[in-house]
């Protein structure tokens, strides 16, 4: 499985393809999407080139989300993100309003997650002081820095195996406000380096007064994730626990409905996951709204898959 | 009315298909030549068919004792080195999903359709469905994307004559390409197909063959199951095996998606005219639909392209029907890109026409190249 269709939605509004030459109708309503396509990067046009159109066009300063999709040699595996992104740190003046920015909105059918070839997107948080969404897909070189940044609510990073730099880039970020944050860890087959150790600090030491919603996602170590925050202070903070897409088994599972604060929780995401129908049911039974849907098989632990890797 | 003979695999579901089909409009059943006869000499065309007859060609494959023959009928033609000898061929053993000589495979084919050329020259005055030369043809990928080219149909672009790992990576290199697809010259559907991305470092292949060792030699299965190869040393492995038989190297361009996976159709033209489509949907790169991929909705590709877009690219199916003018029907296969406003000619199938229960003005394929084929002769 991988991400084969784009977002209709972002940041609460409606995805549209920006291209040359289209007036900005509803700028502050609308999440705009800048992508090369396969035919304009046979016409070698650039990204940057594309961006830099959009940056003139009237309205442009009421823009609230943007979202980068395959820069021109994306589709390729011969390019990374980081035109793109100095392009959008010089914009900073022009987009005073910008909140969302999803750097790599890139489906499996252009280059698949983990070919996408990202930069550090660090000084993306220094530009935009008023960033509250920020959504990154792909993990090869992907570089987040530390950010100190007050508004930011929702951090996704996206990959098919993610370096535990980045964990720890996160783990070391100040982010009083955040609310949602989203870790896709992949698989060791693509670079996933990550082990519970390194999420404990997320887990145990309050690290984001705000969060609500955490997801250690995609993951191959779902079923120790699932054992240490049955018993971190964590969950008495958290509205939604998203262990989706990963290899959640019984263990994890049993372990979550052992955990005395498991009710706090408002909802619980495990879709994908390879859970016994028995204890499916347990967790369906607990007082908490609970995706179990797509449950896969294996025959032993080897077999078993995230959703999400090449 | 007119009789029907078929060259076909008698068992096959194509011939009882064809055969209900035939008795829905009233017809008589068609007499049937088999392959393996007609190849062994047990039958000939001229004792088979009669004057006033209209003669269809259908595919032999699925059928392993014909596969045999053909590989048989190949021997004499095939070049010294990768082919097997007829004696070699004659005591081949069944092996579920193994892909054997597919060159020798074809040169099969196109000796057996140059004999069934022959005898109908003796048979009574009668109608042929299908260009025997163009099946050829259509059994070449390379001379198909050549002439569809030379047409200005729309294709992905090539890499001519890659004969190893090492050469298809240098092409590559100097092409700036970081994604092709690899497929056998011969193979038909998704049979020894290999979806090829490299950045120059490191490289991936998702394929439906499989390799497997036996006594120090490579074996090349067919697998409903892709495999994903990441090591670069088995990756030269699998396509210097592939680059054996023959190989034909497409640019992957990308497919567009509908309801959460990728898709490309498959188009049927009859007459020339683009009839039955279907939309096949995958969430691996591969879509042929008997990799147990599903089948999507037509109305929603139409509508998300819009109705010129989609007019022009069912003319590039026709453009490359007419590429095929002696051939009744064929099987189109055209990737439309993630825009939606570019699509390309990725096959186009001598036996493409097999899509029970699809219609198109309420008729199915087979009904409808019936029906065609009998006002072409009026």
């Amino acid at each position: 499985m991988a991400i084969y269709e784009h977002l209709q939605h972002f940041d609460g509004k409606p995805v549209v393809d920006w291209e040359l030459g289209t007036p900005l109708t509803d700028p502050s309503e609308t999440a705009y999407r800048i992508s090369i396509s396969w035919e304009e990067h046979e016409a070698s046009s650039q990204w940057t080139d594309k961006f830099a159109q959009f940056l003139a066009e009237p309205g442009v300063e009421e823009v609230t989300a943007l979202i980068v999709g395959p820069w021109e040699g994306a589709m390729e595996s011969d390019g990374s993100s980081e035109a793109a992104t100095e392009a959008i740190v010089a914009a900073r003046e022009r987009l005073p309003n910008l909140k969302a920015v999803f750097v790599g909105e890139i489906l499996a059918e252009e280059a698949e997650i983990s070919w996408i070839q990202q930069s550090d997107l660090s000084a993306l948080f220094n530009a935009y002081p008023l960033l509250e969404t920020f959504y990154v897909r792909g993990g090869n070189g992907l570089h987040l820095g530390s950010p100190a940044h007050d508004h930011l609510k929702t951090l996704v990073v996206q990959s098919g195996g993610l370096d535990v730099e980045v964990v720890r880039e996160v783990v070391a970020a100040l982010l009083p406000a955040l609310e949602h944050l989203e870790l896709w860890l992949g698989t060791e087959n693509y670079g996933a380096t990550t082990t519970v150790d390194d999420v404990l600090p997320i887990l145990n030491d309050g690290l984001f007064p705000s969060l609500k919603y955490l997801g250690l996602c995609d993951s191959e170590i779902a079923d120790a994730i699932a054992v240490a925050i049955a018993t971190a202070p964590i969950l008495d903070q958290l509205e939604v626990l998203d262990l989706s897409l990963g290899t959640l088994s019984d263990e994890g599972a049993l372990a979550l409905i052992a955990a005395p604060s498991i009710g706090k929780l408002r909802s619980l995401d495990i879709h994908h996951h390879y859970v016994s129908p028995e204890v499916v049911d347990q967790l369906l039974a607990l007082p908490v709204s609970v995706d179990a849907t797509s449950p896969e098989s294996a025959v032993d632990e080897d077999d078993r898959y995230v959703a999400v890797s090449e | 009315m007119c009789y029907y003979v078929i060259v076909g695999n008698p068992d096959s579901n194509r011939i009882d298909f064809f055969q209900q089909t035939l008795q829905r409009l009233g017809h008589p059943p068609a007499r049937i030549a088999a392959w393996a006869d007609l190849l062994e000499g047990h039958a000939r065309l001229p004792e088979i068919v009669q004057a006033g007859d209209c003669v269809r060609i259908e595919s032999p494959g699925r059928d392993f004792d014909v596969e045999r023959l053909l590989l048989v009928a190949g021997a004499a033609e095939a070049p010294p080195g990768e082919r097997l000898s007829a004696l070699e061929a004659q005591s081949l053993v069944f092996e579920r999903g193994r892909i054997w000589f597919p060159h020798q495979w074809y040169l099969g084919l196109r000796r057996a359709l140059r004999q069934i050329e022959g005898q109908l020259a003796e048979c009574p005055p009668h109608r042929l469905t299908n260009g025997l030369a163009e099946i050829v043809v259509m059994f070449d990928k390379a001379q198909t994307h050549a002439r569809l080219c030379a047409a200005g149909v729309p294709v992905p672009e090539s890499l001519p004559d890659v004969r190893s790992y090492g050469d298809l990576t240098e092409k590559l290199r100097k092409a700036g390409w970081g994604r092709v697809f690899v497929k056998l010259s011969h193979g038909s559907s998704a049979s020894g197909v290999v979806a090829l991305r490299t950045d120059g470092r490191r490289a991936q292949a998702t394929t439906t063959v499989e390799m497997a060792r036996s006594n120090g030699e490579l074996r090349l299965y067919n697998s409903r199951r892709l495999k994903v190869y990441e090591d670069a040393s088995e990756i030269a492995e699998l396509i210097d095996a592939l680059c054996r038989h023959g190989v034909h190297v497409e640019r992957w361009l990308p497919k567009a998606a509908l309801n959460g996976a990728s898709f490309d159709l498959r188009v049927v033209t009859i007459g020339g005219r683009a009839c039955h489509t279907v939309v096949r949907q995958s969430r691996s790169p591969m879509t042929n639909l008997h990799l147990l991929n599903m089948r999507g909705d037509v109305e929603a590709v139409r509508d998300r392209m819009g109705t010129a877009a989609w007019a022009q690219a069912m003319e590039s199916c026709e453009r490359a029907a007419a590429c095929f003018p002696s051939s009744l029907h064929a099987g189109v296969d055209l990737c439309i890109t993630p825009s939606f406003r570019s699509w390309a000619v990725l096959e186009v199938n001598a036996f493409g026409d097999l899509l029970p229960r699809v219609l198109h003005d309420g008729m199915d394929t087979y009904e409808a190249e019936i029906r065609a084929f009998a006002s072409a002769g009026d």
